[in-house]
């Protein structure tokens, strides 16, 4: 059902593009300079594209009620948690996949050698983006002004996995040894297990009626 | 119900507070020696600590009273979680005011990527949101038990947003690390006492906020 869901990917992968266009614009340096800061830049996309895709995910659940629905099934409301976390986790690493590319090349940057280590730690990255933004996003759905609450509560939350998300990129890309960011990977590692553990225990209370 | 003041406990509590502190605003600006190389801004310590102490304590009830709304089922957590949010908040501000005006004459800058103000200020700033999802939220059943879910994971946070801040650039930590048992005793007993009397002013206001809420609760519901 979720996968039926295009619209979200495809609002996701041209905000994604958008973004990518408005840095380019913005950011007219050199590409020495650029490079620095292209890691940050990356993340603070797909943070972007996370918004828009958690919002949307549960928003088109509140439209037709269809969480209400949803919720009043007889399944665990933590294995719902999981559901929505998975379908999450596979919208913003298909965006991610499509838009990688485009990325870099729009932004005249080399595509960074260790492309496979760089995309497998983003998935470990976007999991855990996606227990945080899909708890949130839970709570604050029913809630007036949405939209605005769902940044103004992630972006705190994120703010580790942000710092940590960027060091992990920059090391693959400078072809730094595992050593030497091997802790943000352990950060970002205990994210998944705590807020995850978390979704799945608090989430029956957050959306019971 | 009851006005505050008419308890005579309550009455005590709180005159004993007040004279308290005072006798500890005295202490610091009168009889806390000067440090050298720091002069008056060292005196913040005595104002900046105490109040990320309880600023972080007040976060830590918030986090208590959510799990136990959720175990007693019981909304009279919640007017405990929101008063001790609020008040912790109070005191996290102070924090994020003491600390730049400490940094300008120590560091020569307000503002340093340093693991305990950015914690502060992440927390600080999550918690406006905080505030602003009890306002607009809508059902206020509901509001109450995904609050309590905020303020859970708002304190499973702090350990990682800290270590993550502190592995961030290590070259910038430059916060003081002050070791308490060397300090001479003018400076120990000064700062233990203030730190005391902070956690007494916490506890009045904490007891005064939850009066004033369950107060405003049950007007409500009379209405």
């Amino acid at each position: 059902m979720e996968l039926r869901s295009k619209q979200i990917i495809l609002s996701m992968l041209f905000f994604g593009l958008a973004i990518i266009l408005i840095f380019a614009f913005s950011s007219n340096v050199a590409k020495v300079i650029l490079s620095n800061y292209a890691p940050g830049m990356f993340w603070l996309m797909n943070l972007f594209i996370v918004v828009l895709g958690a919002h949307r995910s549960f928003a088109y659940e509140k439209e037709f009620d269809a969480f209400s629905i949803l919720i009043s099934s007889p399944v665990d409301r933590g294995i719902i948690f999981i559901a929505k976390w998975i379908s999450g986790f596979l919208f913003i690493t298909i965006t991610q996949l499509v838009i990688f590319i485009p990325f870099f090349k729009l932004l005249l940057l080399d595509i960074p050698l260790e492309t496979f280590l760089f995309i497998s730690t983003a998935l470990l990255i976007n999991l855990a983006i996606m227990a945080v933004a899909n708890l949130v996003s839970g709570i604050v759905i029913r809630s007036n002004f949405s939209e605005i609450l769902l940044p103004l509560l992630l972006f705190p939350l994120l703010s580790p996995l942000i710092i940590a998300a960027t060091k992990i990129s920059k090391s693959i890309i400078n072809l730094e040894s595992f050593a030497i960011w091997n802790v943000w990977v352990l950060i970002v590692a205990s994210v998944v297990v705590i807020f995850g553990l978390a979704g799945y225990a608090l989430f029956d209370h957050i959306v019971e009626e | 119900m009851e006005l505050f003041y008419n308890n005579k406990k309550n009455l005590i509590f709180l005159i004993i507070a007040i004279v308290l502190f005072v006798v500890n605003l005295i202490n610091i600006i009168f009889f806390t020696p000067m440090i050298v190389d720091q002069h008056w801004a060292q005196k913040i310590f005595y104002v900046h600590v105490p109040s990320a102490w309880v600023g972080f304590v007040g976060y830590l009830i918030v986090m208590i009273s959510g799990f136990m709304l959720f175990i007693k089922n019981d909304n009279r957590w919640d007017d405990v979680a929101l008063a001790s949010a609020e008040i912790g908040t109070f005191f996290m501000a102070l924090v994020l005011i003491t600390g730049p005006v400490w940094a300008k004459p120590i560091w020569g800058t307000p503002w340093i990527w340093e693991p305990r103000l950015t914690t502060t200020l992440i927390l600080f700033l999550y918690y406006m949101g905080y505030f602003m999802f009890r306002s607009f939220g809508g059902n206020i059943e509901r509001v109450r038990r995904q609050a309590a879910a905020l303020g859970i994971i708002a304190f499973i946070n702090v350990p990682i947003i800290f270590l993550s801040v502190q592995f961030w650039e290590p070259e910038i930590q430059s916060h003081p690390q002050v070791e308490m048992a060397s300090q001479p005793p003018e400076i120990l007993y000064s700062f233990l006492f203030s730190l005391t009397i902070f956690s007494i002013l916490f506890a009045v206001m904490l007891q005064y906020r939850v009066h004033l809420i369950r107060t405003k609760n049950l007007l409500k519901s009379n209405v």
